[in-house]
This record gives C-alpha cells, sequence and structure tokens, in this order.
C-alpha cells in the first residue's frame, strides 16, 4: 500500500578483536571516522572509531552505524577487554596471514572469550596481510576452512593495499541488518480509518522520516498551527493545507520527489478517512 | 567569578570571619555603657545573619549551566545529544563510546568492587555522570557548582529509567524503536528537576 521509502537509522557496536601486531588498527585506520590517537588502544585499552554505510532496500533505506570498539590485543587484559566487549552486537576477527599462531589464536582463544562475554554474535573472520602471502598459502586455506566449518564468512584483505577491506564492513553490515524490516511491514500495514488516526500516524512518519524527532515535531505544531489544524478535532481541509507545509519541509531535508511521493500519498490518506 | 566558584563551606567561613572581626571590634572599642555594648554585638549578629542568608540565597538562584548532555547506554550507545555550543569537529557517537571506554579502564583499574566512575574534572570543566542499570546521562558543565545538578541528573535518569529501561534492555540499535524520550530530557534541560 506504502509506496514510499522509509528512512530507519540503525546504531551498532562491533568489536575488532585479534593478537597483538595482527593489523586491527591499520585495518580500519583508513576507512572510517576517527577522531582519536591509536595511542588510546595502549593507555585505556580502547579505541572507538565509526563507520557509516547506507544500504538500499526497496521500501527502506537504512542509515547504519558501525561503532567499532578496536581493543587491545594483548591477551593478559581480559578484564578491560570483557567490559569493552560488554553490548556488542558484531565481531571482527583479525589473524595475520603471515604469523600461523595469529590465526589458530581466533578459534583457539578470541572466539571463546567472545562466546563466554556476549554469546553468538554475526562474526566476519579476516585474514590480514593477504599481500605478503605466497601462493597456495597453507594459512590461508586454514582460515577458510575455519570459517567454513564456523559458518563465517572469511575475507582475506590487506590494510596495506586496501583489498577487501570496505567488503569486511559491508559484508558485516548486511549480516546485522538481516531481519531488519520497514515499519509499514512490521505493522502488517494496517491502514488508518478515522481522520484523527490519519493525523496521528501521518506525524508519526514525518517524525520517522525527518530523522530528527524535536525538530520534526516544531515544523509538525508550526504547520498545524499555520493550517488551522485543531488536533482535537481536525477538519479534512486544514489538514490538506498542514500537508502542504509539510512536504516543503521535506523538500529540504529529504529530496523533492521523496517529498512529493509522502505528500500524495498522505492527501490520498486524509481523503479516504472517515470523518 | 566568585559566583561561579563558591561552595556552601566558603559561604560559612566567610560569615564566621565576618562575624569574628566585628565580635572582636565590639570587645575592643571602650563603650561608655554595657547596654551600648549589647546593643552593638546584637547589631554585628543581625547583620552576619543576614549576610549568610543573603549569600546563599545568591549561591542557590544561579544556576548551574550545562554544556552538553549525553544520554548513552552503559555499552556505550549514544541515544541523544543536546548541545549548547557547535563543535563540528566533535563526533558525538564516538565521544560517547570514548567516554564508556575510559569509565570501563577507571572502574577496572581502580575498583574491585564494581563501582561507577561518577565525576570527571578537567581545567574548568566538570563532567558528572548518573548511572542505572540501562541509561547513562553524562553532564558536561563549565560552572563549577556540579553538587546541584547531581541530584537533578540523577531523579532525571531514574524517570528515563522507568519510562525506557525495559526498552533498552534488549534494544537492537533501531533509533525508531527508542520512543519520545525528549520530553524527560526537555524537562532536564529546562530545569524542571529543579527542587
Amino acid at each position: 500500500m506504502r509506496n514510499w521509502m522509509e528512512l530507519k537509522e540503525i546504531l551498532k557496536k562491533v568489536v575488532l578483536l585479534g593478537d597483538g601486531g595482527v593489523g586491527k588498527t591499520s585495518l580500519i585506520a583508513r576507512y572510517v571516522v576517527n577522531k582519536f590517537d591509536d595511542k588510546y588502544i595502549a593507555t585505556i585499552g580502547t579505541k572507538v572509531s565509526k563507520k557509516d554505510i547506507q544500504v538500499v532496500r526497496p521500501d527502506l533505506i537504512i542509515n547504519l552505524k558501525l561503532m567499532i570498539w578496536d581493543i587491545l590485543g594483548q591477551k593478559e587484559y581480559s578484564k578491560i577487554r570483557t567490559s569493552s566487549m560488554s553490548g556488542a552486537q558484531g565481531l571482527i576477527l583479525v589473524g595475520d596471514l603471515s604469523r600461523p599462531e595469529t590465526v589458530r589464536s581466533l578459534e583457539d582463544f578470541w572466539l571463546k572469550e567472545v562466546k563466554l562475554s556476549v554469546g553468538n554474535i554475526p562474526t566476519v573472520i579476516v585474514g590480514n596481510k593477504v599481500d605478503l602471502l605466497k601462493k597456495e598459502s597453507m594459512e590461508a586455506a586454514t582460515l577458510e576452512a575455519m570459517g567454513e566449518r564456523l559458518g563465517y564468512p572469511t575475507l582475506l584483505c590487506s590494510a596495506k593495499t586496501g583489498r577487501n577491506v570496505e567488503e569486511i564492513f559491508s559484508t558485516l553490515g548486511e549480516m546485522l541488518l538481516e531481519g531488519v524490516v520497514s515499519t509499514a511491514k512490521t505493522r502488517k500495514e494496517k491502514a488508518p480509518q478515522t481522520l484523527a488516526e490519519v493525523v496521528d500516524f501521518i506525524v508519526q512518519d514525518f517524525c520517522a522520516q525527518y530523522g530528527d524527532l524535536e525538530k520534526a515535531m516544531l515544523i509538525v505544531q508550526h504547520q498545524f498551527e499555520e493550517a488551522g489544524v485543531d488536533i482535537r478535532k481536525p477538519s479534512k481541509d486544514a489538514v490538506l493545507r498542514a500537508l502542504d507545509g509539510l512536504a516543503k519541509a521535506e523538500e529540504l531535508t529529504l529530496t523533492k520527489s521523496v517529498a512529493r511521493v509522502n505528500l500524495e500519498e498522505r492527501q490520498r490518506m486524509v481523503i479516504l478517512s472517515k470523518g | 567569578m566568585m559566583e561561579q566558584d563558591i561552595k556552601i563551606e566558603t559561604l560559612i567561613v566567610m560569615s564566621v570571619a565576618i562575624f569574628a572581626v566585628l565580635a572582636t571590634v565590639a570587645f575592643l572599642v571602650p563603650f561608655e555603657d554595657s547596654n551600648t555594648k549589647l546593643f552593638f554585638i546584637a547589631l554585628v549578629t543581625v547583620l552576619t545573619a543576614i549576610n549568610v542568608v543573603g549569600l546563599f540565597m545568591v549561591w542557590q538562584s544561579s544556576p548551574t549551566i550545562v554544556d552538553e548532555v549525553f544520554l548513552m547506554t552503559p555499552t556505550g550507545m549514544l541515544l541523544k545529544h543536546y548541545t549548547r555550543r557547535l563543535r563540528p569537529d566533535q563526533d558525538t557517537d564516538i565521544m560517547a563510546g570514548m567516554l564508556t571506554a575510559v569509565q570501563n579502564f577507571v572502574r577496572d583499574s581502580f575498583d574491585e568492587a564494581g563501582g561507577r566512575l561518577n565525576e570527571i574534572r578537567f581545567e574548568n570543566y566538570d563532567i558528572l555522570i548518573s548511572h542505572t542499570k540501562n541509561v547513562v546521562l553524562a553532564a558536561i558543565i563549565s560552572t563549577k557548582k556540579p553538587e546541584k545538578l547531581r541530584v537533578e541528573l540523577k531523579n532525571a535518569n531514574d524517570d528515563i529509567e522507568k519510562a525506557f529501561g525495559e526498552r533498552l534492555s534488549h534494544w537492537s540499535g533501531d533509533k525508531s524503536e527508542l520512543g519520545d524520550v525528549d520530553v524527560l530530557m526537555k524537562k532536564l534541560l529546562s530545569g524542571k528537576y529543579r527542587k
């Protein structure tokens, strides 16, 4: 029934783990928003960075913010590591393909620790420094076999050349967004009936698409006042006038075409409503 | 400014000092009769009392200025951010994460009993942090009167926990599922939690 795009903003906490020196920090350095120096990893055991990913689906645009917690790789500091892992919803496990012991410890140590702390979460296994690898390397095969056995996607990449680095985040992003559907689908698209219900639906929809609830409500309030909408007993004419104002606000924040589609759909709902 | 730095202890010390000076003067000055002397001492006492009450009212009426407020989950995810200052270089999501990382570090390094970091002081800034099970409120203030804001933060946090705690305990990260937390945050920012 609805044919406009819904915008969703989703925040996910992702932890980056692996032995010291495998290249975790280098892996994210060029591809994420870094606001703090890498020295924080050595001083407080963690550094937080952010990666924004936009996922477009037929009726849904998702702005996914991956908050990436790069955690100290020294195995002794388990207490601080456990605190930092708390609430993690995704995991990137990194091994150094030129150091076999770091690949083995992914399953033997890191994965066990994550399972103890946060349970089973979407995981991507990464073999870094593929640029140093000789052809038909045993380590790459071992890593891929491990990923297959555990059921996790495996990527061979290089922080130095940039090979497959973006794919790490997009693969994990897709895994984290599995099951995310538009609010319309969640609500099974039960159309509002009375004019009051339609108005309520439009306000909620406008706020959800606008993003900033506080500003959105101010705009709604202003447009309703301008159009003379009595929220307790709205009239169709007044609501239709207010819709024009809301569409103008959406032209500035979304796009003209999205604002026009929204306006037409909302006008149709108001006209068809009872009351 | 003195008004910004003043604490209740300072007020008491100042008032006692004024009383002591005036009382000493009252005993040192050779009054003609004891009634005049008693009248002077009574006057000193009344003036000192007015001084204490006046200073206390000035201290109480001047508001604590909050520069920024971060509403977060205990795992470091930023739910809302409010600010008086535009800081384009600042990424508030990362700030919230790092603030949580620092708290984790301090807690894990210094407190075996699992306590929580409630305040960070840096030059002209105080960061006050209030915790409940599912909500963390951190306020950055530059007026050095944290004691007044601490209670407001706690009351606001308790209300947010009551209204949104259950939802936040299994929150997926979808901001549209949060609900209208702005109502309670506006109450805090407009000083309605002030007693």
